[in-house]
């Protein structure tokens, strides 16, 4: 009723990324503006051309209405990516990313492609390790039980897609392994 | 699957009967299986719903017979080949093998309780990679297709799986879908 | 028109005042926005009604009801500049974000209070994690309307003696649904946590960054200190 049926076991991959354009990213302004008070802070002065930081998604309204330039985050880059996709296939776990990568990098790819070095490379890059990842999670169903399983390193869109079957996954077996109630 | 008072599931997962053999003579209730007794002798056989026996088998006026869907030929077929069983054909269509296992453990004794739990756990984990890996498989397709042979037990297996395993395959594949649109969304044309 | 054009700006110390952190066990800091971006998350997660946050709640709407009383003083001003459009914009975009967490994380707990309305008007502990709006909702409304919806269709057709609506009767589960705390979550870890016991008598010690599925029954005397958050 308060909360269609589809929410009440996840959040929507929109609602992530709502969450994630609270990040602070770096931008080159193109505008000028005072600091500004915000509520979720103070920022700004924007001084073309000093670099500022400023929440995601103010830097997605700036950069859509062409105000702005992104500084592509360090991990946006072919060289991390590169290397933490050699991590993901040749080590077993979850190589560290940041939790919200997935959705930081959509957006940024989304409407600021220009702005990142390469980024068809980065784009690749990032399936492929998105894919890597999706077949270790596997691993994890295997070991799922009614007790706790430790997922050290999932990101947050991963952990959003499997937490409706593992979660349930888990009910069923916790159901299953509680003792019969002896009810004389 | 779950202790909820109001869960319709649930309460369909109790109608379903289970052979009691009295160990007392009841009189007057010889109606209870359509027969035209009048009494009910000890050492008869009636089918029975579950939501009636646990009294009647807590009570010691009953001994039951575990049903078909958890006899020994089953958990041999199991044991052996546990993603060719069809639950679903063994508790019907719509039901779940897995609640109606939990149930029938709620009337076992402590021994043989844990040895069905144990049987009840073990199909579920092996099953639910399965269940999964083509849910995201069917995910990612939008639609019944492929080819290959291996389309045809894969197809039997969706077929024959339970009501649990049927929501879980649900949930998986609602998942991965809404997860890949959304990374295939732009916000380009937005503004 | 000057004072109009700082008006974003004049009560800038008084919201870096409020946003600035609210400092919380850890020593870690959160701005209330932050604050309730996590309570949120735990809500829907958790399930069962956690302890409402009404401070950082109260925080923000205020926030907004001011931010919002600029930007009308602003677009009415015809001498606005350009500049000054940017700013009123970006504060609307925020302005609707705020609304959306805030009217995401009402509705989760007023989807949680309605499914164990009987629940908590029945246990004084669950009750002070209610606002008195949310409290009355609980009690006079939703507990009240399906009890009455029950009765007139259904139970006043029955023998006096099978209208209750909180038998606990043998082999049937209690008629009044409790949540269920074995309901797993994924938990993150924001500090090194104590040890806290497993089901199998082991015991789980989650060290800063650990992400772990487990049944929220576990972790639950975690969640309240802000020591892990569920994910």
């Amino acid at each position: 009723m308060a909360l269609p049926p589809s929410l009440r076991v996840s959040f929507s991959p929109q609602e992530l990324e709502l969450i994630a354009c609270e990040e602070l990213v770096e931008i080159i302004p193109l505008i000028a503006m005072e600091k500004t008070a915000f509520i979720s802070g103070a920022y700004g002065p924007l001084r073309p051309p000093n670099k500022a930081k400023v929440p995601l998604w103010m830097a997605m309204n700036l950069k859509l209405k062409k105000k702005c330039h992104i500084v592509a985050p360090d991990w946006l880059s072919v060289e991390y990516l590169q290397d933490k996709l050699l991590q993901e296939t040749n080590a077993e776990g979850f190589s560290a990313l940041p939790l919200r990568f997935a959705e930081m990098s959509k957006v940024l790819l989304d409407v600021a492609a220009e702005d990142i070095p390469n980024s068809d490379k980065v784009r690749s890059l990032l399936k492929d390790i998105r894919e890597v990842r999706q077949a270790k999670s596997r691993d994890g169903l295997k070991k799922i039980d009614h007790i706790e399983l430790s997922l050290a390193n999932l990101c947050a869109m991963e952990i959003n897609e499997i937490r409706p079957f593992y979660t349930r996954a888990m009910d069923v077996l916790t159901h299953l392994a509680r003792s019969p109630i002896a009810d004389v | 699957m779950d202790d909820d008072y109001y869960s319709i599931d649930s309460i369909l997962a109790e109608n379903q009967k289970i052979q009691c053999t009295f160990k007392v003579d009841i009189p007057d209730l010889g109606h209870l299986d359509g027969g035209h007794e009048r009494d009910i002798k000890a050492l008869s056989k009636i089918q029975l719903p579950l939501w009636m026996t646990y009294i009647l088998i807590f009570s010691d006026y009953a001994d039951f017979t575990v049903p078909a869907p958890f006899s020994s030929r089953v958990k041999n077929a199991l044991n052996a080949e546990c993603k060719s069983v069809r639950l679903s054909a063994l508790v019907g269509a719509g039901a779940s093998w897995y609640a109606f296992g939990k149930i029938v453990m709620r009337l076992l004794a402590q021994d043989a309780a844990r040895d069905m739990g144990a049987v009840l756990t073990t199909a579920f984990r092996e099953r639910l990679l399965e269940v999964i890996d083509q849910a995201q498989h069917f995910a990612a397709l939008g639609h019944i297709g492929g080819a290959g042979q291996s389309n045809d037990t894969a197809a039997a297996f969706r077929e024959g799986l339970d009501a649990t395993e049927r929501e879980l395959f649900a949930l998986a594949q609602d998942s991965a879908r809404s997860t890949k649109q959304w990374y295939e969304s732009t916000d380009r044309g937005r503004r | 028109m000057a004072e109009r054009d700082h008006a974003l700006l004049e009560s800038e110390d008084a919201l870096l005042q409020s946003a600035s952190p609210l400092a919380n066990g850890l020593g870690v800091t959160d701005t209330p926005l932050q604050q309730l971006i996590r309570q949120w998350q735990n809500e829907r997660y958790a399930p069962e009604i956690l302890a409402g946050h009404e401070a950082a709640l109260n925080v923000l709407l205020d926030h907004i009801r001011r931010q919002s009383d600029t930007i009308q003083h602003l677009r009415n001003d015809p001498g606005s500049s350009e500049d000054e459009h940017f700013r009123i914009m970006l504060a609307q975009t925020e302005i609707e974000r705020v609304k959306f967490v805030v009217r995401s994380y009402i509705r989760t707990r007023l989807h949680k209070i309605e499914q164990h309305a009987r629940l908590i008007v029945d246990t004084p502990g669950l009750q002070g994690r209610l606002s008195q709006t949310e409290l009355n909702h609980a009690q006079r409304r939703f507990a009240k309307l399906t009890e009455t919806y029950f009765h007139m269709s259904v139970l006043q057709a029955l023998p006096e003696d099978q209208r209750g609506l909180d038998d606990d009767a043998a082999f049937v589960p209690p008629m009044i649904p409790e949540p269920n705390r074995s309901h797993s979550v994924f938990v993150h870890a924001r500090e090194d946590c104590p040890p806290v016991p497993l089901p199998d008598s082991n015991f789980l010690t989650m060290r800063k960054g650990l992400i772990v599925l487990t049944p929220y029954s576990v972790i639950e005397p975690l969640l309240a200190d802000g020591s892990i958050e569920l994910v």
